[in-house]
């Protein structure tokens, strides 16, 4: 396992006059959970949406275990699993319908997709709901049955955009229990959040990303350095700290309507 | 209860609710407009069309004044207009944000006033100006003497508020329904409502145009129109016109009362709902869908063609917006042959329409995707995979196509009693289907567009005219396409080999099939290389 899950050289992106990507590098190393934080617009869904071919860089190379994601998209694809953000999926098919399609479009037998996705249904708590449309799922249910299928085809790489937004506690404890599973089968987890919290207590390897470019990334305890948690490293490093709202808003506190 | 327009005002000191609606719906148009030039433009366009035209209705009203139909046309166009304020607000749910009680919910707000404000900011609009024209126009030719005049003034602000009233408490009860997923699903839907009501429209208008009676056929219909509101308020003028007091008295006491009778309506379901909780708890009851499949898709071909088939055949069952399209194209692709076939003006080559009608529907194969397009786009890693689900999704709709097509061929046939024109219709619209089939592969690749999920609107903001290439330039492209075939005919019939004309049959299937491969194996290279942007273009909506 000396070959990093993915390997990101000089990246940009650019949406007209905003500069969404501003040249990131980023060696991620496999078998890790490993969280891509930074605050709303620093970039996060653009970078993972060019690291999983769904968005096409202005400049810059991705690879993922060692295959270049627009030269050698077959072996790319075949062996990452995604769950992107702010994407549909196919939300007039039940959620069995959707693992079926799924599975069948990855190429596997059809009683082996039969068989993952009953056993994804049952662990990711979605059995009672396999029939009914996942248009009509929870936010959290969403989150879970993209999650199962991302996971159908047994990835080496799983890339997850903010798997955790809007789901409710359980249903993040289920999704974070199967995945911490799935890493500790030395699969690698690449997920992005603005849930410090979340990031500290789940992942071993941390990158911190602001205004589209890489300001810290190596294991937790590096990235985190002197500060008491990741909260307050990644203020730091971001350049919010010393905002204090206390001196204005004086008249806030006590419901007085006047 | 009873009144509640004509309560007195609160006596709190809180300011009236009723200008800061007003003052709301002006700013929230404005600030629409600002928004982006390009609704701007669509805006001033329409409002410009809309004033146009209600003024050419003024003026063909006043000119109307004195014909023997006057009354007739001008209760039923009073109806006509009612109809539409009614259906209005299912057609576009969310076209008036300051009329949306959801918004209020956390503001503390009474009914009676409220309802009151509303009333009056709805009044703000191009929609009610549009209404008061026809309804001034229309007294103006049914008006005769001092009396009627005076009526008419009390019947113009009426209807307006009849009108305004009746789309408001209609919009009011259907919130529950709409927030809900189903609801949704049911509106979208009644887009069909229009596309086969107009056509239904048409031959209606095309049998009064030919009956020796003319506008004298409705004069029954008027005359129970003249009793309904708000027609009835108008119906009142006329009657006051011809003396008849005691009927012109009822038919504004109906009127009255329909409208006190709509705004206590709108008033309780505004109250309801402003205090249960809202219609998207509603979507938990859904029922369970259990694998059916049993039956056709088990006998779907393995690999990718049969998961991509089957996800397109549900679709079309199950995603409003794709049924819409399918159930559209099917409905004219009959009516249009066989209706003309009916009235004796139709030849047997309309019965194509049906193919052509159909094959429409592979165009934005990806749009039709939504975003969704990314689990397809994640599995696409070679020209191959593109290719196959690009024939998978041409096999499903031959699923459809194939025998639709054939049915409305035999039954246009059929009624014309051309039989000897069998073969070569279906040939030829097996061509025209193959090269649309063609067409609209390259152009999925080629110009994907998004197609919006809510409300009635085909295209995304700013990608019209990459929907009007994509489907204009396709269509003309398989006509150029099914140029050969088409020769081919001609030249049998001008050259006198009309016995020959079966050969088109096998000629027509043959030239559609190659076509068809042709037309995928050129699309798709540019699937496999345009797969972000592909998705970036229909991800819009």
């Amino acid at each position: 396992m000396t070959e990093p899950a993915v390997h990101v050289h000089n990246l940009w992106k650019a949406f007209g006059q905003q500069l969404a990507v501003a040249g990131v590098d980023l060696t991620l190393p496999a078998g890790k959970f490993i969280g891509l934080v930074g605050p709303n617009g620093a970039g996060k869904t653009t970078t993972l949406s060019m690291v999983t071919g769904l968005l096409r860089p202005d400049q810059g190379t991705v690879e993922v275990v060692g295959h270049d994601v627009w030269k050698d998209p077959a072996e790319v694809k075949a062996r990452i699993g995604v769950l992107p953000e702010g994407l549909r999926l196919f939300d007039r098919l039940s959620g069995r319908e959707l693992l079926a399609y799924t599975g069948r479009l990855r190429g596997l037998p059809g009683t082996e997709v039969d068989k993952r996705a009953t056993q994804l249904l049952d662990v990711l708590d979605l059995a009672g709901a396999q029939h009914k449309l996942v248009v009509d799922y929870s936010t959290g249910m969403r989150k879970k049955i993209g999650l199962a299928a991302a996971l159908l085809h047994n990835p080496e790489v799983l890339f997850l955009d903010e798997p955790f937004e809007g789901v409710d506690p359980v249903s993040a404890q289920t999704i974070r229990g199967v995945l911490e599973r799935y890493t500790g089968s030395g699969a690698t987890v690449v997920f992005s959040s603005h849930v410090m919290e979340l990031v500290e207590s789940l992942c071993d390897w941390v990158a911190v990303i602001a205004a589209g470019r890489i300001r810290a990334q190596g294991p937790l305890a590096e990235v985190r350095g002197d500060a008491a948690t990741l909260q307050e490293a990644f203020l730091e490093l971001v350049g919010a700290h010393g905002r204090d709202a206390a001196t204005d808003l004086d008249w806030l506190g006590g419901g007085s309507t006047r | 209860m009873t009144a509640p327009a004509a309560a007195p005002a609160a006596p709190a000191a809180a300011p009236s609710l009723t200008p800061v609606f007003v003052r709301l719906k002006l700013s929230l148009l404005r600030n629409g407009l600002r928004q982006s030039s390009g609704r701007r433009a669509a805006y001033v366009a329409s409002a410009v069309v809309a004033l146009l035209f209600a003024a050419l209705q003024l003026l063909g009203l006043i000119l109307l004044r004195g014909d023997e139909h006057a009354a007739t046309v001008t209760v039923i166009l009073v109806a006509v207009l009612a109809l539409g304020w009614a259906v209005m607000p299912l057609f576009f749910p969310s076209g008036d944000e300051t009329l949306d009680p959801t918004r209020l919910v956390m503001l503390p707000l009474r009914p009676r006033p409220l309802v009151r404000a509303l009333l009056v900011a709805s009044l703000v609009g191009i929609g009610p100006l549009f209404t008061l024209c026809l309804a001034l126009g229309a007294v103006i030719a049914v008006a005769r003497g001092g009396a009627a005049v005076a009526v008419g003034a009390v019947a113009v602000p009426l209807t307006l508020l009849l009108c305004v009233a009746l789309a408001r408490a209609v919009a009011t009860a259907n919130v529950r329904l709409l927030t809900s997923r189903r609801g949704r699903d049911l509106a979208v839907l009644s887009g069909l409502v229009i596309a086969v009501g107009a056509q239904l429209v048409n031959f209606g208008a095309q049998r009064i145009g030919s009956s020796a009676e003319g506008l004298g056929e409705l004069e029954p219909a008027a005359d129970v129109l003249g009793w309904i509101p708000p027609s009835s308020a108008l119906s009142a003028v006329h009657a006051t016109g011809e003396a008849r007091y005691a009927t012109a008295a009822a038919q504004l006491i109906l009127s009255f009362a329909a409208l006190l009778l709509l705004l206590h309506l709108w008033q309780r379901s505004l109250t309801r709902l402003m205090t249960s909780p809202d219609g998207s708890t509603l979507a938990a009851a859904e029922p369970d869908r259990r694998q059916r499949g049993g039956g056709l898709f088990a006998r779907l071909p393995a690999g990718r063609t049969g998961p991509v088939m089957e996800r397109t055949l549900r679709y079309v069952w199950r995603d409003p917006k794709t049924k819409a399209a399918w159930v559209t194209s099917l409905a004219i692709g009959l009516i249009v042959p066989v209706f003309n076939a009916l009235q004796d003006t139709g030849s047997v080559y309309f019965a194509c329409f049906a193919a052509g009608m159909l094959g429409i529907q592979m165009y934005n194969q990806f749009g039709q995707d939504t975003s969704a397009f990314w689990m397809v786009a994640m599995t696409v890693a070679s020209t191959r995979d593109a290719y196959e689900e690009l024939r998978a999704r041409a096999l499903a709709l031959l699923v459809i196509t194939l025998p639709y097509a054939a049915l409305v061929t035999v039954l246009t046939t059929a009624l014309l009693g051309e039989w000897h024109a069998l073969p070569e219709t279906l040939g030829l619209s097996f061509a025209l289907l193959g090269a649309m089939l063609a067409t609209g592969a390259w152009s999925s690749a080629r110009y994907p567009y998004s197609i919006p999920q809510q409300g009635h609107k085909n295209v995304a903001p700013g990608q019209a005219g990459l929907a009007w290439i994509s489907i204009f330039g396709g269509m003309l492209a398989a006509a150029v396409l099914c140029a050969p075939v088409l020769a081919l005919t001609i030249w049998l019939h001008t050259a006198g080999h009309g016995s020959w004309t079966w050969l088109l049959l096998p000629v027509g299937t043959l030239y559609g099939v190659a076509v068809t491969g042709a037309g995928l194996r050129i699309a798709a290279p540019r699937v496999a290389r345009r797969l972000p942007e592909i998705l970036a273009a229909v991800s819009k909506g």
